[in-house]
């Protein structure tokens, strides 16, 4: 592994590429107003996400890893800086751009309270492509292969309640990839999973990754996981702090 | 997909649902019941009230009704009540001389109100002869028959076969009297009308009061189904043309007997109040069910927007729901307000039963009414729309709350 204290992140990288970065993260800063308080979420953030990376934000509780997520997935806008992602400034976006943009760009995986309770497996992972309006033989076409590749074949009438949370994070996983976004961002997606279904939800997102290309940033403070990963970078106090690169991974 | 998870989100929290459920089904069954026995007791009314007012058009000399005025007739009676009796939706035309007077015994003096009338065009409009408690309704061939109202009969210490003097005032202003044979008692179980009352026929009447060829009323009963109004004025066009228009009035009995038609209108008023209470109460639950239902599902709720459900299309899911949950409540409401209008409709209620033993008003023996139930369609329809519409809006604050939501924040909410 190699190491690369603070600055931009994965200059490197940039510099070997002609294309711009997918995620291009520049001096971001999130500002929250807690009840007149107000509580500085990121600093001035710098980052680079190339397409096809497989990156895990790192680092203690409150460091900032999920308002930089929310933000680079068009769910929370910076109170400064500059976001781009696949080509679209994100500062400049509508609520209902916003909405659009995610649904045509990012899939995501939360860490909990993941699917929809009142649908089942094979509805939660249509259900991106439904808001797109594809028509139902092409959802089947796409969701049925994706939720056979990640073991739920049995499992598509199922409710939420009743699957594992292993499962639930696959169902996730396979709503995430339905609509074949570019980028995949998830927070703590093995947080409330075993050992066992941590390192089984991992082979698929590096299964994933590796066969369709699909760039995967996630956040995990799970050392575990963290051995698995290309590229971490870790935050603290709202900044990125510095960057772990793996030569390889098992 | 939304109407999908609308229909499964309703059923998320059962005993929420069908309480909610139950409450919009009862109040919406309450108000049709009450519309059924509403629309059919003031039915009822009215009819009583045209019936007591005389007909379902009164024809006058012109402002008798408002002055009473003994000198105001219908002067050439036969011809007038045979113009009106030709009118398209008249079934009878009745001739009445009215006089308010005196009667005399050796025991007593009594106001009365007599009227002169011709027996069997009365039964056109109703068979008073069913009022008899003793004697006949002017059916006997006597000169000069009477009939009075029990309690009048008590009061004078008249029995049949008694003579009985009449004083009243001539169209000409004098005051006349004359000797009438008692030959029937009424009884209508009013005792207003009980106390005043007295029939005798027209041709007694008029030659007693001085009033040959003369009337004061004609009662015009309409056919069944034809509306007073139109009566009314096809009345005034047939008088007009046959150049009596101008000395007569001609009044349907809403414009007779309007204190009936006031007494609807507020009953009707109140009524409409009353259900409005009762619906608000249950439009201010299901807006505060549904605003704690947008924050228990803050978080899921936030997912669709994470998603890239537009907000909007999220606002639109609950009201799927609310949609789902009032077209449901409305089936069972209809349900359970037709089947107690059927019961009604077959069985009805009686007033009497329910305390009120003596009211009288226009006429109408409120005592005697026994309420069955009749669908108007027009109000049930209305009423049914208005139940529908007020019930989703009521869900249209918190599906703007839910629309509006942040998906970031929803999403922090119960981290």
């Amino acid at each position: 592994m190699s190491e690369t204290r603070a600055g931009p992140a994965f200059e490197g990288a940039a510099t070997t590429t002609a294309a711009r970065p997918l995620i291009r993260v520049r001096g971001v800063t999130r500002v929250y107003d807690q009840e007149g308080v107000p509580v500085h979420a990121l600093r001035g953030v710098d980052l680079d996400v190339e397409e096809g990376e497989f990156t895990s934000l790192a680092g203690p509780s409150g460091c900032g890893k999920t308002t930089l997520l929310n933000i680079i997935g068009a769910l929370d806008r910076p109170t400064a800086g500059t976001v781009e992602v696949a080509g679209q400034d994100l500062s400049r976006l509508s609520k209902g751009e916003a909405a659009a943009f995610r649904l045509d760009n990012v899939g995501f995986i939360f860490q909990a309270y993941n699917l929809v309770p009142v649908l089942t497996a094979y509805e939660n992972a249509e259900f991106t492509l439904l808001l797109r309006g594809v028509p139902a033989a092409e959802r089947r076409r796409i969701v049925v292969p994706l939720l056979e590749r990640l073991g739920l074949a049995d499992m598509m009438d199922r409710r939420p309640h009743q699957l594992s949370g292993g499962q639930q994070q696959r169902v996730a996983i396979a709503r995430a990839l339905a609509t074949g976004p570019r980028i995949i961002l998830a927070d703590e997606p093995t947080a409330n999973l075993d050992s066992a279904s941590s390192e089984a939800l991992l082979d698929h997102m590096l299964e994933l990754n590796r066969d369709l290309g699909t760039t995967f940033l996630f956040s995990s403070h799970d050392e575990d996981v963290l051995s698995r990963v290309r590229r971490i970078v870790y935050m603290r106090d709202g900044r990125v702090d510095h960057e772990v690169h793996a030569a390889a991974v098992t | 997909m939304l109407w999908r998870m609308a229909w499964r989100n309703l059923w998320r929290n059962r005993a929420r649902t069908l309480t909610m459920l139950s409450a919009v089904a009862l109040s919406y069954a309450l108000m049709l019941i009450a519309f059924g026995i509403n629309d059919d007791g003031h039915g009822r009314m009215l009819r009583e009230a045209a019936i007591a007012a005389g007909g379902d058009v009164l024809v006058h000399g012109k402002d008798y009704w408002a002055t009473r005025a003994s000198d105001i007739v219908v002067r050439d009676a036969e011809a007038v009540a045979a113009t009106v009796a030709r009118v398209e939706g008249v079934r009878a035309a009745a001739p009445r001389v009215i006089v308010n007077g005196l009667a005399s015994t050796a025991a007593d003096n009594r106001p009365v109100l007599l009227q002169g009338v011709r027996p069997e065009l009365e039964a056109e409009l109703r068979d008073v002869a069913e009022d008899l408690r003793a004697g006949t309704f002017l059916t006997g061939g006597e000169r000069s028959p009477l009939v009075l109202g029990s309690r009048l009969a008590a009061r004078l210490e008249a029995e049949l076969g008694d003579r009985i003097v009449l004083t009243g005032t001539t169209p000409d202003g004098e005051v006349t009297r004359a000797l009438f044979h008692l030959t029937g008692i009424l009884e209508t179980g009013m005792r207003e009308v009980d106390e005043v009352v007295a029939y005798t026929t027209l041709e007694a009447a008029q030659r007693a009061f001085g009033m040959a060829g003369a009337v004061t009323q004609i009662g015009v009963v309409a056919e069944p189904g034809v509306e007073a109004e139109e009566v009314a004025s096809r009345v005034r066009a047939a008088l007009a043309a046959a150049g009596t228009g101008g000395e007569l009035e001609v009044l349907s009995w809403r414009q007779a007997v309007p204190e009936m038609v006031a007494l609807i209108e507020i009953d009707d008023a109140l009524g409409y109040i009353f259900l409005a209470v009762i619906y608000a109460i249950v439009l201010f639950s299901i807006t505060n069910t549904f605003l704690m239902a947008v924050k228990e599902r803050v978080r899921e709720l936030g997912l669709l927007g994470a998603l890239g459900m537009p907000g909007r299309r999220i606002g639109r899911l609950l009201l799927r729901e609310t949609v789902l949950l009032t077209a449901l409540a409305m089936v069972v409401g209809l349900a359970i307000g037709y089947s107690v209008h059927r019961i009604i409709a077959s069985v009805g209620i009686d007033i009497s039963s329910m305390g009120i033993e003596e009211m009288e008003m226009s006429g109408v023996d409120f005592g005697k009414m026994v309420m069955y139930s009749t669908i108007v369609p027009a109000r049930w329809i209305i009423g049914s729309i208005v139940i529908a519409v007020a019930t989703v809006a009521s869900a249209v604050y918190p599906a703007l709350r839910a629309a509006r939501l942040e998906p970031a924040e929803a999403m922090r909410f119960y981290e």
